[in-house]
């Protein structure tokens, strides 16, 4: 089996993490997403452990997609409903070549190898060693990004939670910013529309990696979504509903004026 | 070129005591890892994972808020979480950019566990270390 493959390839959560296998599953049911490939866990212990051959073989496809490029981890075991992972592992955005990229898989592998994730999973119970594949996938430059539940994760009300905020999804997932919040039932329906505040978007460099780029002030306190962009998402919701199953909890974001999926996966809590 | 170079390993105490083939085998599963200025490496009383060796670079150490003499080439830290991967006693913080060698334990326990000559080196190295610190 190859150890570097499209994400529609990924199939064995065991070889390539779960988040590959899911954005594998996405790109296969033809949801929109950002290409991308997927590498298996044992090319990434031997692009960490800087063999050359690897590293040659991830250079190689990384070529083929635009860049710039975010580098993610998909750790075997990581997103588990019982288990969630969020931010034991890094994600490393606008990798701005492929040769970059063994660098950045190698920081990736030492993520999930840290003193803060073996502590976590020592807490968890996750006594084996841990082991990581790495989804690449061009980076968008989003006028909006966010988050979306689509079940409410804190009531367990069968409707659409949706938080977004300008530029770049990592200020919401960071929480650098209190994101606009919507609501949108089964239907289709929006419910409620609440403005939050938006003082910074976060931005790539042309350099690589990212800055915090302040939000114009007639920005900040504005929808950054339209009634067109939440039918959108909830169409989004209900495709992601239909392939994975029930309450996901979705990463998203608008680009060139299209809406692309990040990651979908299960949510970890919800309050019924 | 991967590993970490094993005339620097020859200098750590803990691997004093390896024969050079078995040391070799210990070299090869170290992997870089570098720290950006400023970066914290390790944190006092957090949970330790790996061994590290300082290629280039400097890092400053503090025990309970007291600093210690600072780190650099060819210096290393965390023999101690790489056997029991207990709590980190300093808190490590790269000065300047910092390029390591890393070896974590879930890396290192098969190597020992699989080669009792590697275990054996690893007896006689702290033995000698308990004898020169009953000597202190």
């Amino acid at each position: 089996m190859s150890q570097v493959v499209p994400l529609a390839e990924a199939h064995e959560e065991s070889v390539f993490g779960s988040k590959a296998v899911g954005l594998g599953a996405a790109a296969r049911g033809g949801l929109p997403l950002p290409p991308g490939i997927a590498l298996a866990e044992s090319i990434v212990e031997d692009v960490a452990s800087g063999e050359e051959a690897a590293i040659r073989e991830v250079t190689d496809a990384a070529s083929a997609l635009p860049v710039p490029l975010a580098v993610r981890s998909s750790a075997v075991d990581e997103d588990g409903a019982s288990a969630s992972f969020a931010g034991q592992h890094i994600t490393l955005l606008n990798i701005r070549t492929a040769e970059e990229v063994s660098d950045a898989v190698r920081e990736v592998w030492w993520s999930a190898n840290s003193d803060s994730a073996i502590t976590y999973r020592q807490r968890v119970g996750l006594l084996h060693r841990p082991s990581v594949g790495v989804v690449v996938q061009s980076l968008l430059a989003p006028t909006v990004a966010g988050v979306m539940f689509t079940r409410n994760p804190i009531s367990g009300a069968d409707e659409r939670i949706i938080e977004a905020s300008w530029g770049l999804g990592e200020a919401v997932v960071a929480a650098q910013v209190i994101p606009d919040t919507y609501r949108v039932d089964r239907s289709g329906q929006i419910i409620e529309r609440t403005a939050g505040y938006k003082k910074i978007a976060i931005r790539a460099l042309p350099t690589g990696g990212t800055f915090e780029e302040p939000v114009a002030s007639e920005l900040t306190e504005a929808l950054c979504l339209t009634d067109d962009d939440l039918g959108e998402l909830h169409m989004l919701a209900t495709r992601c509903e239909t392939l994975y199953g029930p309450a996901r909890d979705i990463e998203w974001a608008i680009a060139d004026g299209r809406l692309y999926l990040l990651q979908c996966r299960a949510i970890t809590r919800t309050g019924h | 070129m991967s590993g970490a170079p094993v005339e620097v390993l020859q200098q750590v105490p803990l691997f004093a005591e390896l024969r050079p083939e078995d040391l070799a085998q210990v070299a090869r599963v170290f992997k870089k890892r570098q720290f950006a200025a400023g970066e914290t490496v390790t944190k006092e009383g957090s949970g330790g994972a790996a061994f590290f060796l300082i290629e280039s670079g400097e890092a400053q150490v503090s025990v309970r808020g007291h600093s210690r003499p600072p780190l650099g080439p060819g210096d290393h830290f965390g023999e101690v979480a790489l056997i029991d991967g207990q709590e980190r006693s300093a808190t490590i913080t790269a000065n300047t950019d910092l390029v390591c060698y890393g070896l974590t334990y879930w890396d290192f326990q098969p190597l020992v566990h699989g080669n009792a000559a590697i275990a054996w080196g690893l007896l006689l190295a702290l033995a000698r270390l308990l004898r020169a610190a009953q000597n202190d």
